[in-house]
Parts: C-alpha cells; sequence; structure tokens
C-alpha cells in the first residue's frame, strides 16, 4: 500500500520519459547515430544508388527494418553496412527514429 | 566465339555491378601465407606520394564527419574512432586497405569506395592530421580504473611502447598509429580482433607480441592507453565548458 505512490510514479515517469524521447528526439538521434551520413539530411539522398530513399516510410515498416537488421535476423542486401551502427541504438530510440523518418516529406 | 562474347559481356557489366554497392572485395590478409604486411604497392603509394591540399581536404571532409564529428572525435562507445591528429601515413594506409578489401569494415567500405581518387586521399589524410586531438574521449569508466590503469602501464611500458612511443604517438614514418586520444572501446576492439587474427591488415610481428595477451590484460592496456596525452597535440579545453 504504501508502495502505491512510488510505483505509480515511477510508471508515470517512465511513460513520459518515452513520450519524451519520442516526440522530441526522432530529428536529433537521426543525426546522432549516423542515419543521416548514408541515407541524406533528409532522408531522400542516399550515398549509394542502391541504398533506400527513407523519408516518408511507413513507421512500422521503418521499426521493423531497423530491429530485423539489428538482431540479424535481416542479413541480406547491405544490411551488413547497417549493422555495424545499430549496436549504439537501442529500441525505445529506433521507435523515435522511426517516428521522426516516417513524417519526412519524401 | 561464344565464350568471347560471353567474356564481353561480363566485361561490360562488371563496372556496373561494381557501381551498385557491391560488396566490399577480399584480399589476402593475415590469414594466407602470401601476406606481406603494408606492401609498397597501389593507391597507397600514389597517394603518399602526394602533397596533400588541407582545404580541400576540409571539404571532403564533410562526408566523414558525419560519423566521425567534425572535431575527427568520432564515439566514445567504440564504434567509430577518434581521427583527429592521426598521422597521413596512417589514414592513407587504413583507407587504401579498406578500399582494396585488406581491411573489412562493411560500414565503413561504401564510405571509402566513393572517396574519388589517390589525390582525395592525400587531402583528407592531410586535413585529418591538421587537427587537434579531443580531449574529452571515452577512457576505463570501472570503480577500479586506477588499479587498471597502472597495471596498462606496466605492460605497456614492457612491449607497446618500443613502436607506439612514451605518448602513444606512434611512428609516421613506420605507419604505426597515434593511440594517445582514442576512445577505451575502440582500442580494446582493435587490439582484441588483432589479438584473435580478425583485422586482416594488421602487422604480423605486432600479433605475435599481441597473442599471448588474456583479455583481462587487454583491458588494463587500453584502460592506460586511453589515458595518454600527447603534448602538443591536444586540444585546449574550452574555457567555461563543465565536463
Amino acid at each position: 500500500m504504501k508502495l502505491l505512490p512510488i510505483v505509480l510514479a515511477a510508471a508515470m515517469s517512465a511513460a513520459m520519459l518515452s513520450g519524451h524521447v519520442q516526440a522530441a528526439d526522432g530529428k536529433k538521434l537521426y543525426a546522432e547515430k549516423t542515419c543521416s551520413a548514408c541515407h541524406g539530411a533528409t532522408g531522400n539522398k542516399t550515398l549509394m544508388p542502391d541504398y533506400p530513399k527513407i523519408a516518408g516510410q511507413n513507421v512500422k515498416y521503418i521499426e521493423k527494418q531497423m530491429l530485423d537488421i539489428k538482431s540479424g535476423a535481416r542479413a541480406n542486401g547491405n544490411s551488413a553496412a547497417m549493422k555495424g551502427v545499430m549496436v549504439i541504438v537501442s529500441d525505445e530510440e529506433i521507435k523515435a527514429i522511426a517516428e521522426y523518418v516516417s513524417k519526412l516529406k519524401p | 566465339m561464344n565464350k568471347r562474347l560471353v567474356a564481353a559481356l561480363v566485361l561490360a557489366l562488371v563496372p556496373a555491378v561494381a557501381f551498385a554497392g557491391a560488396p566490399a572485395p577480399k584480399k589476402e590478409g593475415i590469414e594466407g601465407k602470401g601476406y606481406v604486411w603494408n606492401a609498397q604497392e597501389g593507391e597507397k603509394i600514389e597517394a603518399l606520394h602526394k602533397k596533400g591540399d588541407v582545404k580541400a581536404g576540409q571539404e571532403a571532409y564533410e562526408i566523414c564527419g558525419a560519423c566521425h564529428l567534425p572535431s575527427g572525435a568520432g564515439r566514445p562507445d567504440g564504434t567509430f574512432p577518434q581521427l583527429a591528429g592521426q598521422h597521413t601515413t596512417v589514414v592513407i594506409k587504413q583507407m587504401a586497405d579498406i578500399r582494396a578489401g585488406l581491411r573489412d569494415n562493411p560500414t565503413m567500405y561504401p564510405f571509402a569506395q566513393t572517396l574519388t581518387d589517390a589525390q582525395e586521399l592525400a587531402d583528407v589524410a592531410a586535413y585529418i592530421e591538421k587537427l587537434c586531438i579531443p580531449v574529452d574521449h571515452g577512457k576505463y569508466e570501472g570503480a577500479d580504473a586506477a588499479m587498471q590503469v597502472a597495471k596498462g602501464k606496466d605492460l605497456y611500458e614492457k612491449q607497446c611502447l618500443e613502436c607506439h612511443g612514451k605518448n602513444g604517438e606512434g611512428n609516421k614514418e613506420k605507419f604505426y598509429p597515434v593511440i594517445a586520444g582514442q576512445h577505451y572501446k575502440y582500442l580494446l576492439r582493435q587490439m582484441t580482433e588483432i589479438r584473435d587474427g580478425h583485422r586482416r591488415n594488421a602487422n604480423p610481428d605486432m600479433v605475435k607480441i599481441i597473442k599471448p595477451y588474456t583479455n583481462d590484460q587487454l583491458i588494463a592496456i587500453s584502460a592506460y592507453q586511453s589515458s595518454m596525452s600527447m603534448p602538443g597535440a591536444m586540444c585546449k579545453a574550452k574555457p567555461g565548458k563543465k565536463k
């Protein structure tokens, strides 16, 4: 009973924290985690001709590809190039980046 | 006749395929019997003979800076190494090795590939060498840091110092890298890969020396190396900026 306020506070701050990451930091993360190096500053100018433009892509699709490349479930194509940087992106951050990229102008 | 036609077709297709971001070529490295470290051949030699233009290099570095940061600082998590102040010879050799398929780095390869020629390589290397070494790189952060650094210093002075220098300055003429200011995690990863034969462009002399080292010893050596400082080459701490 005594614990309830603490549990509630923890749950609330966790929710606020994750909400905060998603809303505010997608853009920052996109540059910081070096996505822009290959996919371009606006997600539609790629380093190599066989890299995908990602601006405006479906949010769920972006998230799934990032998770799969990170886990190694997806290892075809140019995944190897991206896998090297996925170690520095948490699942939470993946969500925020996917959200941001999906809203970029294609 | 048919064979010739096929050969011609294959030849015609090769450049197109290569341009479409084909996987890195694979050149025989330390795993092969005929491996010669730092063979004096190819694009590396061409770039080494060119005079690097710092200004042109600064422009070319813009692409590098997306991952290695404009300051050259890389990332403390060890994914991207600190580059600032590195010897031109080392940058040129490593880039040429990655381009030639002698050092495996799938993340770096496409960037190395888009570099145009030996002159641009010389330019970028000249620019990188001129940058001061950032002082806020990743260090060993365990509670036993002081002990690890002391243990690492001992080991470093026994076998590493001779080539890598008292202050981690390396040796430009011999292609030995500056390690002062490098991230702890990057140092540990590279030493482990060199010991285990995964860094295929490694110097066999170093591999021989590092082979018997345990993981714990490499941790201590990395801890010490990342605590080193090269007088005159480090950036001045920004005044008023809290650490």
